[in-house]
């Protein structure tokens, strides 16, 4: 894991382009501390970047940009779990490797199968690869979007970075995206493909930017994606199949030469690669856990009980109103694109680097394909509901109880209404209320950005896994995990989004996937043997992080709202009044740390 | 791209492998990756795929798929009730014109584009549909020529004309580190000596405009000069029209020279076209002919009709020989020169990529969608 920048500039010097790039490696050094290096091809034109975090072949063998018979050149943010694999076919063909990274086995299966590669990868990465005999650049991001990767192409030339942060210097005179404080008010992040700048994207997962320096042409083409469908089903021993697919992605992603851990939380899917993991390795696997003195937020009788049947170190971190106090500018300093989330990422990733861990394993993805989230009980009432006329939705919009005030979401066309009135923070109402505009605009700017198609033709669970999978794991999940852990220069690992597991879950039938009295039933049976029982049968937790009650005596955030308008301020009094959720208070915070409030 | 809904109207994008279904999946996945820039959407309906048929499929996510599976009825509510919720309606194929022209009569607003491939647009007098023409804002044809007789033969029936070459598609195998010709020739029974004459096409006794029968004529008058020379006819083919080339084949005395082959699987089509010496299809019909430009990747020299949408899939003879179809003389000829050089005629990759690849393709239609 590492982090990546680069430039493909005309009309700037070879020493601009290399400058503008080092800055870029610069800011992004949180991310990867270990090492750094940039390329420069022959005519001065394109320059490529990287900081590394080493986790495979630790020698400066791994160093980047790293090349391949003197023809090809990457730099590469991530991890790539079926690299042994490919790596035994490629030497089966004739290559040769000089180290041990999974960085030379990308570069030499682009050699052999081009761009076929990388359909073959299974893993979490973002890498650009130039093809110097043909002047050509490759920038790809891994099929699942794990690792983001952000760019922009203006009048010919291309610059991108792991993080919007570190584009923002590039003398490429960027134009504000005036929306992202809608965005961020009505989804609680910036939804894919925007950012805060207009002329800066994310590249779509799945794809790559093929950018022709002969020709200064590109091209965005996909390569890889998931499709819903039926063929799997109880006949296939469909727990084993799945416990199988887990084992085998937990075993593939434990494969590191630095020290690897688990997030445990005390619930079932980070219990599951906890136990898993530690029996694939001979001295356990190392455990971090945050627990709350508030007994009613805290989870530690469940991190307990898993622990006690683990074999490597325990970590437990209390984390008191006092850290919380402390470290909240930090946490708000290291959000790159606006999110109201990942705090609690940050504070556990912190404790990771302190312990010297340098990858996590982390639950994301379980809840998405096994139906963890409420939203999979609701999706029929949403979709009834939203046959309502759009005047009786109007109706609500007023209304200051949830998920009341979301009802006129229902009046945007498709799956976006529908994750809006499950998911989303303001409703028009308030929003335009708080950024004094007409509520017309900001009902056209969030309907019609992103534009998105309708998935009615999938079984009704399966559109809410479609829709937290692609929505709210990628927009949000994902993004606060790779930003919040790259902070403290930590990688986290996503077992359950291996591509294999997410390709079988995607094509297992419905009623099969998600039958059963529990949500998640074909996890928790898959995983019962080693599961204990108080952990997948346990009465619900209302509440997972007790900030609300934190935020709400906060001098830092005293003093930052101090200074706000007259609706900031209102909103910051209902939030002390209990009628607003901490998540809701952050956006809001944000936008103030940003001068947008 | 700002802000559109997209529905493309199919009637068969892979439960057929011929030129029409190919230009759809290509089609499909340029529009799918579109909608990555978050400025369109995008929903694909085909009359006749089930969805169980895209779901594998590398071109686009089956989400954004609707496959009706023949029950025509829900096909046209669905088409319909889409449609008029649309910006931009694609139609496939001419016989989704009375569809489309409905959507339009609902939905004024909505732009109507029509794909024109070849011969389904020019062989059969259109009737009604002439006058439905007149809904389309633009008639997309593959080649020059597809635009000209649609034209000559509908006048302006539509508002706009324009021509959308077809392109490789990006899914064929990339060409470095493939298998020697010569243990391919071995593996399908031919000596490293012959001289092998491909056509890949649909053997069909109601369209027989691809010419083979003529190249066997042509074979026949160069048998005694070159006795090695091969001729593979791949593709499906009906029985009435196999007999009769089979028959054909036995009158010429070319019995040991002719290998007809069938269908023939995407995944072995490369080895027939790697082990090959030139592509020859006279044909005088051809739409655009993408089994020209699939030849040409492959770096095989090409000899095709000069009257009909061949010329411009050979970029008016820039990338190969154009003959008169009709003419045997020519075209033996045109084969004696080729496999009388003593390496395989160079095809330029270049100036083929800068017309017929896909990257070529996308930006056109993010032209025409703009």
């Amino acid at each position: 894991m590492c982090r990546i920048a680069g430039i493909v500039n005309f009309n700037w010097s070879t020493e601009k382009n290399q400058q503008t790039v080092e800055n870029m490696c610069n800011l992004l050094k949180h991310g990867g501390p270990d090492d750094g290096g940039i390329f420069t091809s022959q005519n001065g034109a394109l320059v490529l970047g990287n900081r590394r975090l080493a986790l495979v072949d630790l020698s400066q063998a791994g160093h980047q940009p790293m090349h391949y018979q003197n023809r090809f050149t990457i730099t590469y943010n991530g991890e790539l779990y079926n690299y042994l694999d490919l790596k035994n076919q490629l030497i089966q063909l004739g290559h040769q490797f000089s180290n041990h990274s999974d960085t030379e086995v990308i570069l030499a299966s682009f050699a052999e199968w081009n761009v076929h590669a990388f359909e073959k990868f299974n893993g979490m990465y973002a890498f650009a690869l130039y093809d110097q005999s043909i002047e050509m650049l490759y920038v790809v991001r891994d099929a699942v979007g794990i690792k983001p990767l952000y760019y922009s192409v203006k009048d010919e030339q291309l610059v991108f970075a792991s993080e919007v942060n570190a584009l923002k210097n590039v003398d490429f005179n960027w134009t504000k995206n005036e929306n992202w404080p809608v965005f961020l008010m009505a989804y609680g992040h910036i939804p894919e493909p925007y950012t805060t700048f207009k002329d800066v994207s994310t590249l779509h997962k799945g794809s790559f930017i093929k950018y022709d320096l002969k020709n200064r042409k590109h091209s965005i083409q996909s390569y890889d994606f998931f499709s819903f469908s039926q063929e799997i089903n109880h006949s296939n021993n469909l727990n084993s199949l799945i416990r199988n697919q887990i084992e085998k992605a937990v075993q593939s992603q434990l494969v590191a030469d630095a020290p690897v851990g688990v997030f445990l939380s005390g619930g079932i899917d980070s219990s599951i690669l906890a136990l898993l993991s530690d029996q694939y390795k001979k001295e356990g696997i190392q455990s971090l856990s945050i627990y709350f003195n508030e007994n009613e937020y805290s989870e530690k009788k469940y991190q307990d009980l898993v622990m006690t049947k683990l074999k490597g170190e325990k970590h437990q971190f209390l984390l008191s109103k006092y850290d919380f106090e402390n470290q909240l500018p930090q946490v708000l300093e290291s959000i790159d694109l606006p999110s109201c989330d990942g705090i609690n990422t940050w504070f556990i990733s912190k404790h990771a680097k302190s312990l010297g861990v340098k990858a996590v394993l982390s639950g994301i993805g379980a809840d998405e394909l096994f139906g963890g989230y409420p939203s999979f009980q609701r999706m029929n009432l949403a979709r009834k509901l939203s046959l309502t006329p759009d005047f009786l939705l109007n109706l609500f919009k007023k209304n200051t109880k949830k998920p009341f005030n979301r009802i006129s979401y229902l009046g945007m066309e498709g799956i976006k209404g529908i994750y809006l009135f499950m998911r989303g923070h303001y409703n028009v109402h308030e929003i335009a209320t708080y950024l004094e505009a007409d509520e017309r605009d900001i009902w056209n700017i969030i309907n019609d950005n992103p534009m998105m198609g309708d998935i009615k033709q999938l079984p009704t669970q399966n559109q809410a896994s479609w829709m937290e999978f692609n929505l709210y794991m990628q927009n949000q999940l994902l993004k606060d995990a790779d930003v919040m852990s790259m902070a403290h220069g930590v990688e986290i690992r996503v077992p359950f989004l291996d591509k294999g597991l997410v390709k079988t879950m995607f094509s297992v039938n419905a009623d099969n996937k998600f039958s059963g009295k529990m949500p998640k039933q074909l996890l928790i049976d898959s995983c019962k043997d080693i599961l204990p029982e108080q952990v997948w049968n346990r009465p619900k937790m209302g509440f997972s992080f007790p900030f609300s009650n934190w935020m709400k005596n906060n001098s830092y955030l005293e003093d930052l709202m101090q200074d706000s308008n007259k609706n900031t301020k209102a909103y910051f009094n209902d939030f002390k009044k209990g009628n607003l959720h901490w998540s809701q208070m952050m956006s809001l915070m944000i936008m103030k740390t940003r001068n947008e409030a | 791209m700002k802000h559109k809904r997209i529905l493309f109207l199919t009637l068969r994008i892979f439960s057929a492998t011929g030129g029409i279904e190919k230009v759809c999946r290509i089609l499909g996945k340029a529009l799918f990756e579109n909608t990555f820039s978050g400025n369109c959407s995008l929903e694909i309906c085909s009359s006749h795929d089930s969805f169980n048929q895209a779901k594998e499929n590398f071109y686009f996510t089956a989400d954004c798929f609707n496959g009706f599976e023949n029950k025509r009825f829900k096909f046209l509510n669905a088409a319909f009730c889409k449609g008029i919720k649309s910006d931009v309606v694609i139609l496939s194929h001419i016989n989704l014109l009375p569809i489309g022209w409905l959507i339009k009569l609902f939905s004024p607003k909505t732009k109507l584009l029509m794909l024109a491939h070849g011969i389904e647009v020019w062989s059969l007098p259109l009737g009604i549909k002439k006058k439905m023409l007149n809904a389309c804002d633009e008639v997309l044809s593959v080649s020059q020529f597809t635009k000209d007789e649609m034209i000559k033969l509908h006048g302006d029936s539509a508002k706009k004309y324009s021509v959308l070459n077809n392109c490789l598609d990006p899914f064929l195998p990339i060409l470095a580190n493939q298998n020697d010709s010569k243990d391919l020739r071995s593996k399908y029974g031919f000596a490293p000596i012959d001289k092998i004459l491909f056509t890949l096409t649909r053997m069909d006794a109601t369209e027989r405009y691809k010419g083979y029968d003529r190249v066997l004529q042509a074979m026949a008058l160069l048998k005694n000069e070159f006795p090695n020379l091969k001729y593979i006819i791949g593709g499906s083919y009906d029985k009435i029209e196999k007999n009769k080339i089979d028959e054909l084949i036995i009158e010429l005395g070319l019995k040991d020279n002719v290998m007809i082959t069938g269908f023939i699987p995407d995944e072995i089509l490369k080895e027939y076209f790697l082990m090959s010496d030139v592509y020859v299809m006279p044909s005088y019909n051809e739409g655009f002919g993408i089994v020209f430009i699939e030849a040409m990747y492959f770096g095989l020299p090409v000899i095709a009709g000069n009257k009909d949408g061949s010329v411009d899939a050979l970029l008016n003879g820039k990338l190969g020989t154009l003959i008169d179809s009709m003419d045997i003389n020519a075209l033996r000829n045109a084969i004696e020169t080729i496999i009388k050089s003593s390496s395989k005629a160079k095809v330029d990759k270049d100036v083929l990529m800068a017309n017929f690849g896909y990257e070529v393709y996308k930006e056109k239609i993010n032209g025409i969608l703009n």
